[in-house]
């Protein structure tokens, strides 16, 4: 029996701790006071909340004092506003005055008092949030906008001025994420524009005392804006239109002005601007077309007429010394002079006339046959044009049958020396004298000499032109070769005035006789070979005393030039002409070197020499521009 | 006479001896005004002697004078908001009656609910006004000096203090043409002195300047608001009588 109730008491002593702990009771937790608000400045409510209330019942009672007074006041309304809250009315509620409020929270075991809370009325005002929340939409000349619209909460008394309230609104577009906020004062109206077109709002609104809280958002008010254009919508597209009807018109201009625009932005390169060229022939390939066609209009000439530009004789004064000279060198390269070429080269060209196609064209020569110059194929270099121009320029010409005694085909030969000269001197500048050099063959035999009994002269190819005329005239057989700049004028001793010329009389002592050159020595000199055939030596005359007048060649410079040297005699001058030659060029010593140019194998192979008180005979051929 | 008051303003002696000459100036040509102690604010019309000056309409300058209250409360519930986070506690903020500091108690009663502010009369109203108007000229000039001492005390807090008080100067002038206007009474003296405002000791420690200051700007602002308050409910009842007293 002890031990059972040992027992018990033990159990119990153990169950007891357990089931008093879930049962003890305990003064009730602090409660506290959590807000107090008042809607119109007229009444408040204040809530509390309640800490633990000690598993047993508990009241809660809330107690007040106002300032400057000690006396405590019980709440007067508990129910109105809900559990745990206490509603002061228009007669408790005092405003400007500080309320010190208590809440003090009994149970059957002890009761817990609330920190005190100084509130005063006015500070606490939250009213309630605004009533009859209106949008519409208005139409403006800009377009649509809404004008919201509201009123103050209902117990507000803002009319009297007891209460002052300031609004503020939100609207956002239904599928917008960010409310867009606009204060609205005082007043109870408000305008937002620049809505887009189409959309759904959402518009709220509140207020707020001017010593109070905010209120709680108004109802969401829905609103549709009707769709329109924005004016600058409207106004970027007429601008878009405009711009484009500008781009069409401009480029129906530009399209109408499409080569001279084309001309002026993109100016044609310009070609190669040479009178006379014509581009198709030198497309077509036919290049030697291009080159007479330039030739013959490029050509600085007074007289466009052909036979104008034929020159007709050359007169070559040879001295008797040199013509000494010439036969010493002749007689030490006789053995090796005779160059049998086939073909007929000039010596130097100075001729224009190369005798083997006279010759030919007067038919019989055999001028190409024997007629070969071997080193000196002077004008071999030459291109075919000239020697074409020279088919060309025989054919025209007479055979030296005609008495015009027509000479050869000198183009381009100036001589300013020629101007205004007097017979007399005109005579003497025909002294140039010009070395040819005249196989030997090409004195025709006597059979073609027949033919052309000027060639039995041996006067060679110059016979020719002598041929061509009278006995009487062959004498002088001037051939005026004035090279000169191009720029000279082409002057053309008439046969009379050479006739005239030779009237007067050479002087006897000017053996005028031309020279074969047969090749050019090492010294790159023209070496004359005389005139066999004739035996009258290599300056004699063969005629009738006319001579004929040739140039002595001084050389040959590197651009297959001969230097036709100028007798000294009267001028005293030695000027050099470059005949063209296939060695280099040597000058006259007393030459005015100065005034030979130096020109470029390509350029033309114009006389440059500016003697101008010698008329120069030279081989026009060198005047020929070659391509 | 001259407004006594705004010698308060004058900081420098040179200040001061223009508002002098200013009030003499004043004195001279307003010397009809001398005899009735008149705000230069008002010609007076009946005596016709000054009646170039344009006078102003009764409600414009009621709604002057409570534009003036309004903005009157607003800076200085700013101050009060600025020296509370500057040197005020938290703990201790929201308790008004600390350290025995209370509002100084005025010689009249101030009606403290609607009910009865709607009983009081026009005349009470506008008197009620003048003089809590009266009474906060001094205290305010006060805290000026007070607030120049503190060490940190910012820059906008001191031009608040000194913006409300001019502003409140202005104010009493304008309810003072009102109760003249308005109530048909005769000039009231625009006081430095008002009884019942208890004289505060200009050299206390900084220390113990803080609550009391902090209770100065916080009954300030109370009486502002106590001021537009009252102004409004007077506008209403000027505009519509009846209705102002449905609630």
């Amino acid at each position: 029996m002890m031990w059972r109730g040992v027992g018990v008491t033990l159990i119990l002593s153990l169950i007891l701790p357990v089931v008093a702990q879930g049962a003890r009771h305990t003064p009730p937790g602090k409660p506290k006071l959590t807000s107090c608000r008042s809607p119109e400045k007229e009444t408040f409510t204040c809530w509390w909340e309640a800490g633990s209330d000690g598993r047993l019942p508990t009241t809660y009672s809330l107690f007040y004092r106002k300032e400057n007074s000690d006396t405590v006041y019980e709440c007067p309304d508990y129910h109105t506003a809900g559990a745990n809250s206490c509603f002061f009315n228009k007669n408790d509620t005092s405003i400007w005055v500080n309320y010190s409020i208590t809440v003090v929270a009994t149970n059957a075991l002890g009761s817990n008092f609330s920190d005190p809370v100084d509130v005063d009325v006015v500070y606490i005002v939250q009213p309630h949030t605004p009533e009859n929340v209106t949008v519409v939409v208005l139409e403006d000349k800009d377009g649509p906008f809404l004008r919201v619209s509201w009123e103050p909460p209902r117990k507000a008394d803002t009319r009297s001025g007891w209460i002052t309230l300031i609004y503020e609104l939100r609207v956002k577009l239904e599928e917008a994420e960010e409310w867009e906020e606009h204060h609205a004062g005082q007043q109870n109206i408000f305008n937002i524009f620049s809505l887009h077109s189409g959309g759904v709002y959402i518009v709220q609104v509140r207020c707020k005392p001017d010593h109070g809280f905010w209120s709680e958002w108004s109802a969401a008010s829905y609103v549709k804006v009707p769709d329109y254009i924005p004016r600058e919508q409207s106004m970027w597209i007429l601008i878009a239109i405009f711009l484009s009807f500008i781009i069409l018109i401009l480029t129906w201009i530009i399209n109408m002005n499409r080569n001279s625009v084309k001309h002026c932005l993109l100016p044609p390169v310009p070609g190669p601007k040479i009178k006379g060229f014509d581009k198709q022939l030198l497309k077509n390939g036919k290049s030697e077309e291009v080159f007479n066609a330039f030739v013959i209009q490029s050509f600085p000439t007074r007289s466009t007429d052909y036979e104008d530009l034929l020159v007709e004789y050359l007169e070559v004064y040879v001295n008797e010394e040199q013509e000494l000279m010439l036969e010493g060198k002749d007689l030490q390269d006789v053995g090796c002079l005779k160059s049998k070429g086939p073909s007929d080269s000039d010596s130097g060209r100075g001729s224009c006339d190369s005798h083997s196609l006279l010759m030919e064209k007067c038919g019989g020569v055999e001028s190409k046959e024997e007629s070969s110059y071997e080193e000196t194929e002077l004008l071999q270099g030459q291109a075919g044009s000239w020697e074409r121009l020279e088919m060309g320029d025989s054919q025209e010409v007479d055979c030296p049958d005609s008495s015009d005694g027509r000479v050869k085909t000198w183009l381009s030969v100036f001589s300013s020396s020629i101007h205004g000269s007097s017979d007399n001197h005109h005579l003497g500048t025909l002294e140039v004298p010009k070395q040819r050099s005249v196989p030997d063959n090409f004195f025709p035999t006597s059979s073609s000499s027949h033919h052309h009994p000027e060639y039995r002269d041996g006067l060679g190819e110059y016979s020719e032109y002598g041929l061509s005329r009278s006995p009487s005239a062959r004498a002088h057989h001037h051939w005026e070769a004035h090279h000169l700049q191009a720029h000279r004028n082409f002057n053309i001793s008439s046969l009379e005035r050479q006739r005239d010329a030779t009237a007067l009389g050479l002087p006897p002592s000017q053996s005028m006789g031309y020279v074969q050159v047969q090749k050019v020595n090492q010294e790159n000199q023209l070496v004359p070979k005389p005139l066999s055939s004739h035996g009258q030596g290599p300056f004699q005359v063969q005629f009738s005393g006319a001579g004929e007048d040739y140039s002595k060649v001084n050389g040959v410079n590197n651009y297959n030039v001969l230097l036709l040297q100028r007798e000294m005699a009267e001028a005293g001058l030695c000027c050099d002409y470059q005949v063209k030659v296939g060695a280099s060029e040597q000058s006259c010593p007393t030459q005015q070197q100065g005034k030979m140019d130096t020109h470029t194998p390509a350029a033309t192979h114009f006389q440059e020499s500016t003697c101008l008180t010698t008329s120069g005979y030279v081989d026009t051929a060198t005047m020929m521009p070659t391509f | 006479m001259v407004n006594i008051g705004q010698i308060h303003q004058t900081k420098s002696l040179k200040q001061f001896v223009y508002s002098v000459l200013q009030g003499g100036v004043w004195a001279a040509l307003l010397w009809p005004c001398l005899l009735s102690l008149g705000v230069p604010l008002e010609c007076k019309d009946e005596q016709g002697s000054i009646t170039r000056c344009a006078s102003i309409s009764q409600e414009k300058l009621l709604d002057r004078v409570i534009q003036h209250a309004e903005l009157i409360y607003r800076v200085s519930e700013e101050s009060c908001t600025l020296f509370e986070e500057m040197f005020v506690p938290i703990p201790m903020r929201s308790q008004r009656n600390q350290a025995g500091y209370t509002c100084a108690t005025k010689a009249f009663p101030i009606p403290g609910s609607k009910s009865e502010i709607q009983q009081i009369s026009d005349k009470w109203l506008l008197h009620s006004v003048l003089m809590l108007v009266q009474s906060w000229i001094e205290p305010l000039v006060y805290l000026q000096t007070t607030l120049d001492r503190y060490d940190d005390a910012p820059d906008t807090l001191l031009n608040k203090t000194k913006l409300v008080s001019e502003k409140l100067l202005s104010l009493e002038q304008g309810v003072v043409v009102l109760i003249r206007k308005m109530l048909d009474e005769g000039m009231l003296t625009t006081s430095y002195y008002e009884q019942g405002v208890a004289p505060y000791d200009m050299q206390s420690e900084v220390l113990e300047s803080v609550p009391r200051d902090y209770t100065l700007l916080s009954c300030f602002k109370k009486d502002a608001h106590k001021m537009e308050t009252f102004l409004k409910l007077l506008k209403c009842r000027q505009t519509d009588k009846y209705s102002c007293f449905l609630y």
